[in-house]
């Protein structure tokens, strides 16, 4: 594969993922020792910051991987077609747009119908911005991967534009839109905290994923795709562009989904920098979950008490934020240099093939 | 005689549990050519990648004249002399033949690369096309060149892995000629051929290897085929491969059929590198399609199968057809899936299997199951990756596998390439015994021997067009000629 990188079988998977992540906060360690930074310390307000008591998990940890998990889930399903989908992003942003629209636009509609209204919406605009770069590839061959960042793009700008002009609040005075009715925000998941029910559709998709992914004659279809497309094509008599398309437009729209969840179950609107780049960080949330659907549910909620914990460090240690980026980015760097020894000592240690 | 140019001793390499090699032992001598036999996997390209310095041995020893070379230093075995020709094309697709040759020569002007390439090719007689890009030209075009690249350095010692699998057999009459020339300049030749006869014909003396260990060194002169191939497959299993007989005894699933059924009719195809191709095949017979590469086989193989529509014309093929693809590793199995997820590729569209929405595995598990046991695949378990199988044993898997389609018709494309001589007996044994039950096979080979030895028919390939060859001029040299002009002699 382009990229190098191969679903690993479940225990490889977990195993990978915890040696990454240790080597990732080793070497962050001694950044923060370089620094000048008190490592243990820097843990401590890490912890509390993340699952320092119950209220601290669910509302600001599980609650900053709901976007995670939704663009975690949409890179996996992509990468495990073979298609290199960094689009997130921009799909996120375009849900977000679509969700938010729909709940400016249509505010008669009873709550039961609006709430999903939103998501639906959100859903079709991502998958929307991903059909662009899916006919380019699937038309006129050109690489997903350089379409896929140049509509990220097109997407933040896109957004940027509507909340200083079509969907800019009433006032006219901060490029944002006005917040969005009751009956269009997403319940509560759990009363009393903030984490909305967006957590609970990310699980209910993680979870038809891996079903889906590991028994149904489909998910076979992409497994087999994105191993292999020669094979899939002349053993399977599988059709590639088909399989290809399906799963672009549903990553697409399941990255959109992450948009449409943060303005309706968050933040009740839609700004210009919603996103923290959570379509880039849900690549290495894909990769360090072993791209299957169970691994990226643990490694959301993971990034999300990295980010929730980073407030805290900055707060309580004095450790800028900017600290979980670096983990973030040496996490990828850990899974694609540990995929690789895999890979090559899985391959010296087959039998021998050519003589 | 002389002192050897090279003496390999003691040499062991290990893959994770594998012992690749065990001890091998290998004398080059000076103006010989040395020909290297085995099974798959009985370490000949270990070796070869020892000698050339891309693989240090676990132990052991190489020298040349007399002198220990840096173990596992591609550089050092270049720098004394040694040239290997990598089984595998290392040549740059995007970049042209000359470039190509001029990566081999780094460091040196543009002009006296340019000289040597023209000085090589003319003592030679190596034709290559230097402006065209390597992307652009036939597999014996890339054979040519990588040869060449390895002799523009002028190494003492030859190493050539496999070299003959994709030449026609003018092209590998050529090559040796070639290797026995650059011998009798004083050179030591060593080479790797899966074909016995053609290692024979050209070799001054022979080593055998077999699990990882020299078993036989003998002068060519008076080694019997028999003898070689006992030493390569060791214990009783020789007599059987000798005699053309295997063991293997099965009914297949196929519907028994009229002999003379029509199976499958082209007629008129035209479009991917076929032009106004037609053919019939019939139930029971193998019909042979022989050609140069790239005279249209592949996408006729891809029509009869059923995996590819022609243009135009008309091509009526059964809906389910078993195809033996010519690339195993990418268009045959997913490496990365285990036998139960490469089975279930192909026989997971079955009736029997079900239409639902959701993969029947266990069902699946337990056809992978007979399948492993029934054709002999050599694997701990249907959960063991297609990837970590050896060549013959993907085979036997993508054969069982297309058997249980229940199909009337066969399309196998070089289906014994790469293989060793007991893997090769295995699939043309099935291949015989499966036409003799009726099935319909077409078998498209650039290996004439196999073509002539198997086929009831046999047709050309000639730029797109399909030539049926005369009874009478079933002959290596008819279908050569035909081959290569189009034209049978007689007409």
């Amino acid at each position: 594969m382009s990229a190098g990188i191969a679903p690993a079988r479940a225990r490889e998977a977990a195993l990978l993922g915890l040696g990454a992540v240790t080597l990732t906060l080793g070497a962050g360690s001694v950044l923060l020792l370089l620094g000048g930074y008190d490592p243990a310390a820097a843990g401590a307000a890490m912890l509390r910051g993340s699952v320092g008591s119950w209220n601290t998990f669910v509302s600001i940890t599980l609650v900053r991987s709901v976007p995670l998990l939704f663009a975690g889930l949409a890179v996996a399903l992509a990468f495990r077609a073979g298609v290199w989908n960094i689009g997130a992003e921009g799909q996120l942003y375009a849900g977000a747009v679509g969700g938010v629209w729909v709940a400016l636009t249509f505010t008669g509609l009873p709550s039961p119908l609006l709430v999903p209204a939103v998501l639906v919406a959100s859903g079709l605009a991502g998958g929307l911005w991903a059909l662009v770069p899916t006919l380019m590839r699937l038309r006129l061959g050109i690489g997903e991967v350089i379409t896929t960042i140049l509509m990220n793009f097109v997407g933040i700008y896109m957004a940027a534009w509507m909340v200083h002009g079509p969907l800019q609040e009433q006032r006219g005075v901060f490029p944002q839109t006005d917040r969005i009715i009751e009956a269009a925000r997403l319940p509560a998941l759990i009363p009393g905290t903030r984490l909305h029910i967006g957590f609970g559709l990310a699980l209910v998709i993680a979870a038809v994923l891996a079903v889906m992914l590991r028994r149904s004659r489909f998910g076979f279809q992409i497994r087999a795709v994105g191993a292999s497309p020669e094979a899939a094509a002349v053993a399977g008599r599988i059709n590639p562009a088909r399989v290809v398309f399906i799963s672009f437009l549903a990553s697409g729209a399941i990255a959109g989904l992450a948009g449409g969840a943060e303005v309706s179950g968050l933040t009740y609107a839609l700004y210009e920098d919603l996103s923290d780049g959570w379509g880039y960080t849900a690549i290495a949330v894909a990769l360090l979950g072993g791209l299957r659907p169970g691994g990226v549910v643990v490694t959301a909620i993971f990034f999300g008490a990295l980010q929730a914990g980073a407030g805290a460090m900055q707060r309580d240690a004095g450790i800028p934020s900017a600290w979980v980026d670096v983990v973030e980015a040496l996490v990828i760097l850990a899974v694609l240099g540990l995929d690789r020894v895999r890979a090559a000592r899985a391959a010296t240690s087959t039998v021998e093939g050519g003589a | 005689m002389s002192d050897p140019l090279v003496r390999l001793r003691g040499v062991q390499r290990r893959f994770g549990r594998v012992q690749a090699l065990a001890g091998a032992d290998l004398d080059l001598r000076a103006g010989e050519v040395h020909g290297v036999l085995g099974a798959n996997g009985a370490g000949k390209s270990t070796l070869f990648n020892v000698l050339g310095g891309l693989l240090a041995p676990d132990a052991g020893s190489v020298e040349i004249e007399g002198a220990q070379i840096a173990l596992g230093s591609p550089r050092d075995a270049w720098s004394r002399g040694i040239g290997l020709v990598h089984q595998h094309f290392t040549l740059v697709p995007a970049l042209s033949v000359r470039e190509n040759l001029a990566l081999g020569l780094r460091g040196r002007s543009l002009a006296e690369i340019s000289r040597v390439v023209e000085a090589t090719m003319e003592r030679t007689g190596l034709r290559v096309p230097l402006e065209a890009s390597v992307s652009a030209i036939g597999v014996g075009d890339r054979q040519r060149t990588e040869i060449l690249k390895t002799l523009l350095r002028d190494p003492k010692v030859l190493v050539l892995d496999e070299p003959t699998a994709v030449l026609t057999p003018e092209e590998v009459d050529g090559l040796f000629d070639l290797l026995r020339e650059l011998a009798s300049e004083g050179r030591a030749v060593a080479l790797v051929a899966h074909k016995l006869d053609e290692v024979l014909a050209v070799s001054d003396r022979l080593t055998v290897l077999r699990a990882g260990r020299t078993v036989l060194t003998t002068e060519r002169v008076g080694a019997t085929e028999r003898a070689l191939v006992a030493a390569m497959v060791g214990g009783g299993v020789a007599d059987e491969i000798a005699l053309g007989v295997h063991r293997m005894s099965l009914k297949p699933e196929v519907p028994a059929l009229d002999p003379s059924t029509v199976v499958a009719r082209l007629s008129g195809v035209t479009g991917d590198r076929l032009s106004n191709a037609a053919l019939e095949v019939r139930a029971g017979e193998v019909l042979g399609v022989a050609g140069v590469e790239g005279n249209g086989q592949h996408e006729l193989a891809l029509v009869l199968a059923g995996r590819v529509r022609p243009a135009t014309g008309g091509a009526q093929v059964p809906d389910e057809v078993a195809f033996i693809p010519q690339d195993r590793r990418t268009e045959g199995l997913v490496s990365d899936f285990d036998l139960t997820e490469n089975i279930a590729l192909a026989l997971s569209r079955l009736d029997r299997f079900g239409a639902g929405p959701l993969m029947p595995w266990s069902g699946l598990a337990e056809e992978a199951e007979r399948i492993r046991i029934r054709f002999d695949v050599t694997a701990p378990s249907v959960a063991t990756l297609a990837g970590a199988l050896s060549g013959g044993n993907q085979q036997r898997v993508i054969i069982g596998r297309e058997l249980a389609l229940g199909a009337q018709m066969l399309v196998a494309e070089n289906p014994t390439r790469g293989l060793d001589v007991a893997a090769a007996a295995y699939v043309h044994g099935e291949l015989a015994r499966l036409a003799a039950e009726g099935l319909a096979i077409v078998l498209v080979s650039t290996d004439l021997d196999e073509v002539l030895g198997l086929s009831n028919r046999v047709v050309v390939m000639t730029r797109g067009r399909i030539v049926e060859v005369p009874k009478n001029e079933r002959t290596r040299e008819g279908v050569g000629a035909l081959m290569l002009t189009g034209r049978s002699q007689a007409g």
